[in-house]
């Protein structure tokens, strides 16, 4: 460990954290002038947006697979691709075979997508099913435009800082007005539609519009994913619009792959940092945040070094900042317990498997571009209903709903040196509730990993046996490995209890909390999770407002 | 030549004729028509066997609205509400705190139970029983939600504005609102806004760790609605039964002498003294529309009634695709109300007795089968309930809400015997079709609600002496309610306010004109309120007035 020297006097802002949207705060705090300091508790950089080995030569995405919902303008912004940065967009963003047989393709062409569902509608052959089918297929074209347009203004909300509403100055009542403006803009008939499907569950959101359960669920499992919710739970058609908001998402959703692994992401963003002045510094773990007055002062390191600085930048979860790095007493009893109830119930276990040559899946045929995407195997919504239904009770789904990727087809680099035909498959598995009731993890992390397993080989028979590594994260692990309180990936439940003006709590969303000179950046604050660098944007611009009106 | 008259009301309900009492209290001639030979739609009092008289579907009442009962002087009318104090939760042998074991661990002893009562203090120390904490928290979450109640009562008797027009007007009474709200504490903002997102049971978990007293408090958050206790959006039901209590003039619950229809008869007494004239077995066949207004009804007898306005206190889909001719509807218009959701989710058991039933927890007679008995023993079994139905069956071990009306109203039953009523989640109407009809689960429903109200009381069946089924598919052919759904439509947090019951449509005028709604499925949605029909004439009254000065 290199010790820091602090620059002439001292740091401005020390970030705790480096996850992708840490290093994406202090990347703009720096160019906007402020002397940065990032400190990681693990080797690498970071946080979720990881690449690990999994065998000798052989890498996968540890935990996010892909990064498609990364804001553009930061890719711009920090010049990612001068510091290394190269995505790949396979043309296919979902197959979701059915056990059953038969697959739901979305593509990232609408149009394609639609005639896909046409062409199923064909082999259906006449009657009810086929016209059915041929009714989907133009519901699916309404479907994305709709996805688009609503997701336009959740864009614009989620760029926003949540207007402050205790004490609103000129800005708030601007930022409010811009708000409102483009919420007019959706049409008279956009904004009742937005008001209306906002608190829908996802179910009915999609049964709404198309009558083929297994594309319901296709489309339905964004609504859902990472979260503690089935799709009967209302509020679950926000998520699903908020993930189409923004990058090109509609109705499919992005996939989109970081070459050399998520973990390249860090790379760049850390490259951009360091390039406008940001000192990082791994293996160094925050242990408290110091305060006086009410203000934070700096941090304190597991070694006992004291970092002084203006502003402390916290990427970690709202509950681990709170309440494990504050001094209760200047938290206080109130804020102390609401930050007790900030809900963060992880379901999510990742499964990442080595397999000796690509597997074949049933309803792929020989068609391997179909595998390049986001493979989904969530066969119906009762089907997902019931595999969220065991979490409820502290048990595992026996028939977890899978998410997987094979990102060594589009990105070879990662099985490089590895014996040929070596492939890597990432698998998001849902659900695996973070306590088992009367039951340990460890006795039940072999059991589950072959439950998720046998979910593939009902797809793609043979699977099993192709496995040569398998490694089963379950979220006490995502807990201990990334620091995620309750193993949660978006750092706190996505839910409209958590959302906008009071994510995380009501009175402290507009990333300043409990403390002045205290900030959240990370997934905990608005826009919410995933590998966005939204959070971080937004809190280096409120970061350097405050700074500058010192 | 036909009659004619000012208005008409289609359905006499409870929400009818409130509607019908205030116009014809305006100087309104007006008429309302009830399919059924008795007033009340689902707040009726019928005699099911000789000497037993039961209110067939809804069972009690805490949310009248005091406005109601003051302006139209409901108790010189007969309106006598009897309070019902608290709520008993029974516990089967070996649970409860501490479960008494044998030595081979087996549990012993009669179990326990957790019993809430009107009096705070004496609910206080028998939650300390339970846990210190949860004790502790009741007194501050009981403040917490007065206070929500206090804030928010205002909303159920205002018109939602329409969020999407330009017209800042109807947006006015949202600014007293809004500086309501900013006067609450930080606190109380943020569990406000908890109560509007939250799941009953993870809202109440911030407070309670007793899981049989989080089990029967969020049981008030799913009645009537096809959502479990997990499931987001249930937390605000919650609110309603701090309602009635911040009222002075009323008791949180109450039973009305001589049942639900009591209140009915009593409102129908206020609508005729102020000259309404109401029609009993007289069905509407359909609602005359030309030129884009409506202009009067037609009886399923041929009948033709002239009138200058038209309310509709039935359903959505009854007043618009029921009884509008075809092809008169905008077609978006009549897709948002085929899209609308009832999914009823209720059933009713009544059951005559030869006697009343024993407790094993607590035997015997006593006061706590006065209050509501609330079968909930566990949050598990609650979320189980749900799941049952979330796949088309029937709950096999459902949550029952019980009441014994003949304990404080005995003119309900011969001397000596007694009725109940049970309330029951969940009975889907749409079953798994591998179940068949609901016609074939009838009794097979019914034996489970008895079985489950048995496991805390064995001797319930040997004092059976008659016992009435009511399924979602029964609810619907007598009162006329669409899927059974007691709610006139799913009170889920999409077809609330302005959404409710069709985005644009809040505001109880339609896109018919001089065709209103009036019934549980506007705006404040269902219960035995009366804030639906209530609002629903001033507003028309209100028009009239306006189209009277431009005139």
């Amino acid at each position: 460990m290199t010790a820091t020297r602090p620059r002439m006097g001292g740091w401005d802002a020390v970030v705790i954290g480096g996850g992708h949207n840490g290093l994406v705060a202090a990347a703009y705090m720096a160019r906007g002038g402020l002397r940065t300091l990032v400190l990681e508790r693990r080797e690498r950089l970071g946080g979720a947006a990881d690449t690990a080995e999994l065998a000798r030569n052989v890498r996968v995405p540890a935990l996010a697979h892909t990064v498609g919902r990364l804001r553009p303008s930061i890719q711009r912004d920090l010049r990612l691709s001068s510091h290394g940065l190269s995505l790949v967009a396979p043309e296919v963003r979902v197959f979701a075979p059915n056990p059953e047989g038969g697959a739901v393709v979305l593509w990232a062409e609408a149009q394609q997508t639609s005639a896909g569902i046409w062409a199923r509608a064909a082999d259906a052959g006449a009657g009810g099913a086929r016209s059915s089918a041929a009714r989907d297929a133009d519901a699916y074209l309404a479907f994305d435009q709709r996805v688009r347009h609503l997701g336009r203004f959740l864009d614009q909300l989620g760029r926003a800082v949540p207007p402050d509403t205790a004490a609103p100055g000129i800005d708030d009542a601007l930022a409010a007005l811009r708000l409102g403006r483009s919420f007019r803009g959706l049409g008279k008939d956009g904004t009742r539609t937005l008001l209306r499907v906002l608190p829908m569950a996802v179910a009915d959101l999609v049964g709404e519009a198309f009558e083929d359960d297994a594309l319901r669920a296709a489309i339905a499992w964004r609504g859902v994913r990472y979260g503690a919710v089935g799709p009967w739970s209302a509020g679950t058609a926000t998520t699903l619009l908020t993930d189409g908001a923004g990058n090109d998402g509609g109705a499919a959703g992005e996939t989109v792959f970081a070459r050399g692994g998520p973990g390249r992401l860090a790379e760049a963003l850390a490259g951009a940092a360091r390039a406008v002045g940001v000192e990082i510094r791994t293996a160094a773990e925050v242990t408290a945040i110091t305060s006086r007055d009410g203000a934070a002062t700096g941090v304190v390191l597991a070694d006992g070094e004291e970092i002084p600085a203006v502003a402390v930048v916290s990427g970690l979860d709202p509950k681990r900042t709170l309440l494990e790095l504050l001094d209760p007493v200047a938290l206080g009893p109130s804020l102390g317990w609401r930050a007790g109830n900030i809900r963060t119930p992880g379901v999510t276990a990742k499964v990442n498997l080595a397999v000796r040559r690509l597997p074949k899946f049933a309803a792929a045929g020989d068609d391997e571009r179909l595998l390049r995407g986001r493979i989904l195997v969530a066969p119906g919504i009762d089907a997902m209903e019931r595999a969220f239904d065991a979490s409820k009770y502290g048990r595992w789904s026996e028939r977890p709903v899978l998410e997987a990727t094979i990102p060594s087809l589009v990105d070879p680099s990662l099985v490089e040196g590895a014996r040929a035909g070596t492939h890597v498959i990432s698998v998001i598995a849902q659900y695996a509730p973070y306590a088992l009731r009367g039951r340990d993890w460890e006795d039940d992390r072999e059991a589950f990993g072959d439950a998720v397993v046998e979910v593939l080989e009902s797809v793609a028979p043979g699977i099993g046996k192709l496995v040569s590594h398998r490694q089963v994260l379950l979220p006490p692990d995502l807990e201990r490995l990334y620091g995620l309180t309750g193993g949660h990936p978006l750092h706190a439940e996505a839910a409209l209890d958590q959302w906008f003006l009071w994510r995380p709590l009501l009175g402290h969303a507009r990333y300043r909390i409990a403390l002045e000179r205290l900030y959240l950046c990370g997934s905990g604050a608005h826009p919410g999770g995933g590998v966005t660098g939204g959070p971080g944007q937004n809190a280096a611009r409120e970061v350097l407002a405050d700074l500058r009106r010192r | 030549m036909p009659q004619r008259y000012d208005a008409i009301v289609i359905g006499g309900g409870h929400n009818g004729l409130v509607s019908a009492a205030y116009l014809a209290r305006a100087g309104l001639k007006t008429l309302v028509l009830e399919q059924r030979h008795v007033l009340g739609g689902a707040a009726v009092t019928e005699e099911l066997f000789p000497g037993y008289r039961f209110s067939v579907f809804s069972y009690v009442v805490s949310l009248l609205r005091p406005e109601i009962i003051r302006e139209l002087d409901l108790p010189r009318h007969g309106l006598d509400i009897l309070p019902l104090d608290g709520t008993f939760t029974p516990l089967r042998p070996g649970e409860g705190r501490p479960a008494p074991k044998d030595g081979n661990g087996n549990p012993i002893g009669s179990g326990d139970y957790l019993w809430r009562v009107n009096d705070h203090g004496r609910t206080v120390r028998e939650l300390r029983r339970w846990s210190k904490l949860d004790a502790e928290a009741y007194s501050e979450y009981g403040q917490l939600m007065v206070d929500m109640a206090r804030f928010i009562k205002p909303i159920l008797s205002i018109v939602p504005p329409d969020p999407a027009s330009l017209d800042p007007r109807p947006l006015l009474p949202l600014g007293g609102l809004l500086r309501s709200f900013a006067r609450l504490t930080e606190r109380q903002q943020a569990v406000f806004v908890q109560l509007m997102t939250m799941s009953a049971f993870d809202f109440l978990s911030q407070w309670f760790e007793t899981d049989p007293l989080k089990a029967t408090m969020s049981a008030s958050g799913i009645i009537g609605t096809f959502q479990g206790i997990k499931s987001p959006g249930t937390a605000y039901v919650l609110l309603h039964h701090y309602m009635g209590e911040i009222d002075g003039a009323f008791r949180a619950w109450g039973i009305p002498k001589g049942g639900t229809g009591g209140i009915s008869e009593a409102i129908g007494r206020a609508a005729a003294a102020n000259g309404a004239e109401i029609r009993t077995e007289a069905r509407v066949a359909r609602i005359q529309v030309g030129g884009g207004r409506a202009s009067g009804v037609v009886l399923e007898s041929g009948e033709e009634i002239e009138a200058g306005a038209v309310l509709s206190s039935v359903d959505v889909r009854r007043t618009f695709i029921d009884l509008v001719e075809p092809g008169t509807l905008d077609p978006e218009f009549e897709t948002e109300v085929r899209r609308f959701k009832f999914r009823g989710s209720s059933g009713k058991v009544n059951l005559a007795l030869d006697a009343l039933p024993s407790f094993t927890c607590l035997p015997g007679e006593g006061e706590h089968l006065r209050g509501a008995i609330s079968f909930s023993p566990s949050t598990e079994e609650m979320e189980q309930a749900y799941d049952d139905a979330k796949y088309g069956r029937w709950s096999a071990r459902p949550y029952v809400d019980v009441i014994i009306p003949t304990l404080v109203d005995p003119s309900m039953a011969p001397p000596g015997k007694h009725i109940m009523s049970c309330f029951v989640q969940y009975a889907p109407y749409q079953l798994d079709p591998s179940l068949g009809s609901w016609d074939d689960n009838r009794e097979l429903f019914g034996d489970a609600v008895v079985n489950r109200i048995a496991e805390f009381a064995p001797d319930l069946p040997s004092k059976i002496l008659y016992r009435n089924v009511q399924t979602p598919l029964d609810i619907e052919r007598t009162t006329g309610l669409t899927e059974g759904n007691i709610f006139q439509g799913e009170l889920s947090l999409e077809q609330l306010f302005f959404s409710r019951p069709v985005p644009g449509w809040a505001r109880f005028k339609t896109p018919i004109r001089d065709l209103w709604l009036c019934g549980s499925a506007t705006h404040p949605g269902g219960g035995i309120m009366g804030a639906n029909g209530r609002i629903a004439a001033l507003e028309l009254l209100r028009s009239k007035r306006g189209r009277g000065r431009a005139a």
